[in-house]
């Protein structure tokens, strides 16, 4: 998350900042003008209005509001805005006492009340209406009724004579109003704006209500979908924004007027189509379109509009016509588009659509690559930016655009090499004209690249991995990969190294899972054919450990930043572990010292690091290394939350571990499905690993009573095969590796080979491995080996010598590998007993102590510790610590204690050779 | 058999108990060979392994003199028949042994033993409330172990006064122990055993004896030793862990106690100072608080268990050396009779 925000925001905010440094006339972000005001209008009149101007101008515009209102017969509508019109009209009471109340005002509430007595008498049309409206006309007629008794004389005075009350209060107020010949005109205009809306009603009626239909049209969906407060506050939002822009907005408001007409002119054809498609716009939308169209009304400037070819169809939307089209001019437009970003009502799926089209009026007047791709650097972000929350994932559509666009970009970027674009590139210092200098962009497109990934995976989490989709989407992997191929190329050649990091991990994260078929069967095939020197550098080229391999060593040496270089490194273990190269992968995890303080990172890495160490464990055990395998999976294994720790799922737990936020980081955290490592092989080698060192190790270690478990996850196995009241033949894996344990702890290395490789378990575990028979094969001779341990340790005390002929027959080994066995355990003591050579046999010596002596030793050495603690309680009587126990006797058992740890200490000497990676541990204290 | 028998009955007579029990009522005790069977038939029909029975003996005082002339088992009762009565079942058996004219007294239980552990607290539970309420009860022990191995092991036991003492007062605080000065030794006293039969039986013996050959005789003179020595050992083991665990409590509790003791002092030493310090000043002393409720002593942990397992470790070792010499003794013959060969 704060990842996200932390690159991908910043570039946003960066640029709405800059956007606000270049249209100084927008204090407070006033979206009305910064979606549609056109710029060649800004520098035109700046107006200091009176406090009055502002404030009848709000009530204007709400009367204006309800006005379109009663004309679609929205009552709901009409009551709300009448009750903020009572509140705008309530707050403007000081300049009403001072000005008389205006005559607009009094000629609503006429209007307004005759509108209402008409429509409640029109049974058949209140029948007709919704519940919602009907109640809305009943509350509004009552309420307009009291309201109107305060007016009654102004009300019935206009009655008697609309036309002329109006004028008159007109002129008083024009009269009244001289406080700034500035102001006099836009009062005046206010005037006639509100007396034009009346007098053209009927010329502007068909037009105005056939937009009004669509406006309304748009316009209900919305209130249903939302909620209701919501509009309110929306509302009121227009009317504070109003009043404060108003101070220096009003007279480019007015002028905009012209222009706002044809925007909206161009917008109504061209999103006529659209707008069913589209998500329902926001309402604060609609009130502009309210008030443009009052605004054309004032001008009376319906015959301005001259559509007619497609271009300029599409050209109105933005520009006025006429208007040059050159660079700050679509930059100024561009950052208009930006400023309503992010806020509430906008509308994200039309903002895009200009964007689209800003780009294409770009093109089409051939303003440069520069201009272009500027735009489509904001294309990208805005398509990043269509869902609201972090959670949500990107729309097929919008994922398909967004890699075209993408591509597109970096098309351009690739064919001009001219342009410079960064994210340290002021917006001032941008230089997108076309001229001798290179183009200087501001954006980063890794920034772009790398959000586009984190969408992929978001795609790919959110998607059922056993559907069709799923297989769809994950064939726009090579896509994604092909986007970042050529990014790293583009940023090799011009971007700093810190970028190319980035953009090198970006590829190694899509490389490191992946099995590199290609170079496998190419060094199977090379291993039967000689093996030329040119052969093996003409395939290097495509091998994915080579690519891995510059990569990763790039980063190595110039990453600066930690988490870079730890992922990389990773990632790199898990390549060289995935393709069995075991002995790179273990020298790299131990020189990385990443055991040591991986659980400081933050647990994505420490996910990658779980995930890491399971496939080091597994590649141990495809060599044959069963310690380093069960080692290293121990840690994962022991804590029975696998699936966890590799993220490949969340564990059932209550609500107190994990409330619904923390659930939905887990969530983000999950690694897609096409990356998962199969938990059940996992878990089998885990479990076979520690058959095969636990075994022989209880064997031998039968009668001592301080015995360590080397695995306490397989000993639980064991217990509940034991718990079992009836054996039946194994099913699953874990059954298997049971019975197979069972039947080594006899000796019987034939049927516990049978358990472990069988159908069943080939098609489970063992056919997943690349290198299925070459595991097989060791996995036999490691049954063999220690079945051979297990039986000398278990049976020993039964022969006086044993031939080794005979071992070799019963194990199926050669004589060398058992006389090897033999020797070793002989030289580590495990074994009491010699060879001899000639004869080709064992000879036992018999000096193990017999049980009865080893539960003896045990006795003598728990009633040491009963005597110690005897002794503890008589000094506690003495008042003296240690008395005469410390003089002679407890040196003496101390001794002893020392010999028998020292027997004991041996495995857990060797163990510790990996550390625990504690994702979860650490997970609990971190607040997120 | 009569020949084991007897020579169970002279080991018995010989290891009599050593506590001297002048005081007790009962200074020997007689048992018909009648008993001895059922008891061993009890157990071989309902006891397995580990598992223990018990019943209860019949018979009267005579002097000094306790003569068990017959017995019945308890039965063996399931989890089902919960609502099963003992009681009832004691005295309806006693009553009908009564109408066939056998000594229907009660005078004692018995109860099979698994390698010599029989020193429980549900037996001293049990013997105590039997003698408690018949003064002369004894409880018979015996070993189907050691009898399988040649040599009948029937013992008797009682408690001693001291014990009966204590727990009457149901006070078994390491210093209401102390005071009543009793250690492992004196909890429990033997009484010598001795086993008769009617002249008619022992004409049979005799017969009998004639005919039996030699290899009935063979389990005597059985070398290996190790398997029940390790089970004595594994058995005494798991005692010395009790016992370790028993001590480490006791030793908590006591540094606990000194501690608070030490605190209490501190304490009492302060109130003192500073009501000295009060009269030179001419005010009046603080009021005496409850020290004891301030100080609360930690609960000392009850010490007869820890006497019991004393007890019972007492007896392995008692069992565990008696085995190894005879054991011995019999090493020592066999090597002869190599030497001999």
């Amino acid at each position: 998350m704060s990842r996200f925000f932390a690159t991908g925001s910043d570039s946003e905010s960066e640029e709405s900042s800059s956007a606000d440094e270049l249209t100084p006339k927008a204090p407070g972000g006033n979206f009305k003008q910064s979606l549609l005001i056109s710029d060649d209008e800004e520098d035109t009149k700046r107006v200091v209005r009176s406090a009055k101007d502002k404030r009848f101008e709000e009530l204007t515009n709400l009367i204006k509001t309800i006005r379109n209102a009663m004309k679609i017969r929205d009552m709901a509508k009409c009551l709300e805005e009448f009750e903020q019109l009572c509140r705008a009209f309530l707050k403007s009471k000081t300049i009403v006492d001072k000005e008389g109340v205006p005559a607009f005002y009094i000629r609503l509430l006429a209007d307004l009340e005759d509108y209402l007595n008409q429509l409640w008498e029109d049974k058949e049309g209140k029948k007709k209406m919704n519940k919602n409206n009907a109640k809305a006309l009943s509350t509004l007629r009552q309420k307009i009724r009291k309201y109107n008794r305060d007016y009654e004389t102004e009300v019935a005075a206009y009655k008697e004579n609309p036309q002329e009350s109006a004028d008159e209060e007109e002129e008083k107020e024009a009269g009244g109003s001289g406080s700034s010949s500035d102001s006099e005109g836009e009062a005046g205009e206010d005037g006639v704006s509100a007396k034009a809306f009346l007098k053209k009603k009927p010329e502007a009626a068909p037009e105005a209500s056939k937009f009004l239909k669509t406006a309304g049209v748009r316009g209900h969906p919305l209130r249903d979908d939302d909620d209701d407060d919501d509009d309110e506050d929306w509302g009121s939002d227009t009317v504070d924004s109003g009043s404060e822009s108003s101070d220096e907005g009003e007279g480019k408001s007015s002028l905009a007027v012209v222009f706002l007409k044809k925007t909206q002119e161009g917008e109504k054809s061209g999103e006529k189509r659209v707008s069913k498609k589209k998500k329902p716009k926001k309402k604060e939308r609609l009130e502009e379109e309210a008030e443009e169209e009052g605004g054309e009304e004032v001008e009376g400037g319906w015959e301005k509009v001259k559509g007619g070819a497609p271009m300029v169809k599409e050209k109105p939307k933005m520009f006025a016509k006429g208007t040059e089209i050159n660079v700050p001019v679509v930059v100024k437009k561009l950052n208009e588009i930006l400023q309503a970003r992010g806020k509430k009502g906008t509308d994200r799926a039309a903002q895009i659509e200009l964007l689209h089209s800003l780009a294409t009026i770009a093109g089409e007047n051939n303003l440069g690559q520069g201009i272009l791709v500027k735009i489509k650097f904001n294309i990208i972000a805005s398509l990043y930016d269509y869902n609201p929350n972090l959670a949500a994932f990107m729309k097929p559509d919008m994922w398909k655009k967004c890699l075209d666009c993408i591509d597109e970009l970096l098309d351009i970027l690739f064919e001009h090499n001219n342009i410079f674009i960064g994210e340290n590139i002021a917006e001032d210092n941008e230089s997108l004209a076309i001229s001798d200098q290179p183009f200087r962009v501001r954006g980063c497109i890794l920034t772009l690249v790398e959000r586009m990934d984190e969408e992929f995976t978001k795609i790919m989490q959110n998607t059922d991995p056993h559907s069709q989709e799923y297989v769809d989407n994950l064939k726009d992997e090579g896509h994604v990969c092909g986007i970042i191929d050529r990014l790293l190329d583009y940023m090799e050649t011009k971007g700093s190294t810190e970028e190319i990091c980035r953009i090198y991990l970006r590829r190694i994260m899509h490389t490191y899972y992946k099995f590199d078929y290609k170079a496998h069967r190419r060094s199977l095939g090379l291993q039967g054919e000689t093996k030329s020197e040119q052969d093996q550098e003409e395939s290097e080229g495509e091998d994915s450990a080579v690519i891995m391999d510059r990569l990763c060593k790039f980063i190595y040496a110039k990453d600066r930043t930690d988490r870079i270089r730890t992922c990389a490194i990773l990632c790199h273990i898990y390549h060289h572990a995935l393709h069995s190269r075991w002995y790179q992968a273990r020298d790299l995890m131990l020189m990385s010292h990443l055991q040591d303080n991986i659980q400081h990172a933050d647990p994505p890495v420490q996910i990658l690091y779980n995930r890491t160490m399971v496939q080091l464990g597994i590649c141990a055990f495809r060599q044959g290394m069963i310690k380093d395998a069960h080692n290293a999976l121990l840690d994962i294994q022991s804590s029975g939350r696998a699936k966890e720790l590799l993220g490949q799922g969340l564990l059932m737990r209550n609500m107190q571990e994990r409330n619904a936020e923390q659930e939905k980081i887990e969530k983000r955290r999950q690694v897609p499905f096409h990356m998962h490592i199969n938990l059940e092989l996992l878990e089998c080698v885990y479990l076979v690993s520690a058959m095969l060192l636990e075994i022989p190790y209880m064997a031998a270690h039968e009668f001592d009573a301080r015995r360590r478990m080397i695995s306490k996850q397989f000993h639980h196995q064991l217990r509940v095969g034991e718990r079992q009241p009836l054996l039946g033949p194994p099913e699953s894996m874990r059954e298997h590796v049971v019975a197979a344990s069972k039947a080594m702890k006899m000796g019987d290395w034939r049927t516990c080979h049978s358990f472990i490789i069988n159908e069943k378990m080939n098609s489970k575990v063992w056919d997943l491995f690349p290198e299925t028979q070459r595991v097989r094969e060791m996995l036999v001779r490691k049954i063999q080996e220690e079945s051979l341990r297990t039986y000398l340790f278990t049976y020993s005390s039964v022969y006086d010598s044993i031939s080794m002929g005979t071992l070799s027959e019963m194990f199926e080994l050669e004589i060398p590998t058992v006389h090897s066995i033999i020797s070793k355990m002989i030289i580590n003591e495990e074994l009491m007993a010699s060879l001899d050579q000639p004869t080709q046999t064992v000879v036992m010596h018999r000096t193990e102590p017999t049980s009865l002596q080893n539960m003896a030793l045990q006795l003598a050495e728990k009633l040491g510790s009963l005597v110690e603690n005897n002794e503890r309680v008589f000094d506690l009587k003495q008042g003296v610590y240690g008395g005469y126990f410390n003089r002679d006797q407890k040196g003496g058992y101390q001794q002893n204690k020392s010999y028998n740890r020292d027997q004991k200490g041996g495995y857990q000497q060797n163990k510790g050779g990996y550390n625990r990676g504690g994702y979860r541990n650490q997970n609990h204290q971190s607040n997120y | 058999m009569a020949s084991r028998k007897e020579s169970g009955t002279a080991t018995s007579a010989v290891m009599a108990s050593t506590s001297g029990t002048l005081d007790s009522p009962v200074k020997q005790i007689q048992i018909e060979g009648l008993v001895v069977l059922k008891i061993i038939k009890h157990y071989q029909e309902e006891g397995q392994g580990s598992e223990v029975v018990q019943g209860v003996l019949l018979g009267l005082v005579v002097e000094d003199r306790l003569e068990i002339t017959n017995c019945f088992p308890f039965p063996q009762h399931t989890e089902d028949d919960a609502d099963f009565d003992e009681v009832q079942y004691q005295m309806e058996m006693m009553r009908s042994l009564r109408h066939v004219n056998i000594d229907h007294l009660h005078v004692g239980w018995y109860q099979s033993t698994y390698y010599g552990s029989f020193v429980s607290r549900a037996l001293l539970d049990s013997q105590f409330s039997y003698q408690h309420a018949i003064e002369e009860s004894v409880v018979l022990i015996y070993d189907p172990i050691k009898t399988a191995q040649g040599s009948l092991s029937l013992k008797a036991y009682r408690l001693t006064p001291k014990l009966m003492e204590i727990c009457k007062e149901k006070d078994f605080t390491p210093e209401a122990l102390k005071k009543a000065n009793i250690g492992f030794e004196h909890m429990f006293e033997e009484v010598p055993i001795i086993i008769k039969n009617s002249h008619l039986i022992n004409v049979l013996m005799w017969d009998l004896e004639d005919k039996s050959t030699v290899a009935d005789k063979h389990e005597l003179l059985n070398l290996s030793s190790s398997n029940h020595l390790e089970k004595s050992l594994q058995l005494l083991m798991d005692r010395v862990d009790d016992m370790s665990q028993d001590i480490v409590k006791y030793n908590t509790y006591s540094r606990n106690l000194s501690k608070q003791q030490q605190q209490k002092h501190q304490y009492l030493q302060r109130r003192t100072q500073e009501n000295a310090q009060r009269q030179s000043r001419g005010e009046p002393p603080l009021p005496e608080e409850d020290i004891s409720k301030m100080f609360k002593p930690p609960q000392p942990p009850p010490r007869m268990d820890t006497l019991l397992i004393a007890g019972q470790i007492n007896n392995y070792c008692q069992n565990v050396k008696e085995f190894t010499s005879q054991n011995l003794g019999k090493l020592f013959m066999a090597e002869a009779l190599q030497g001999h060969n």
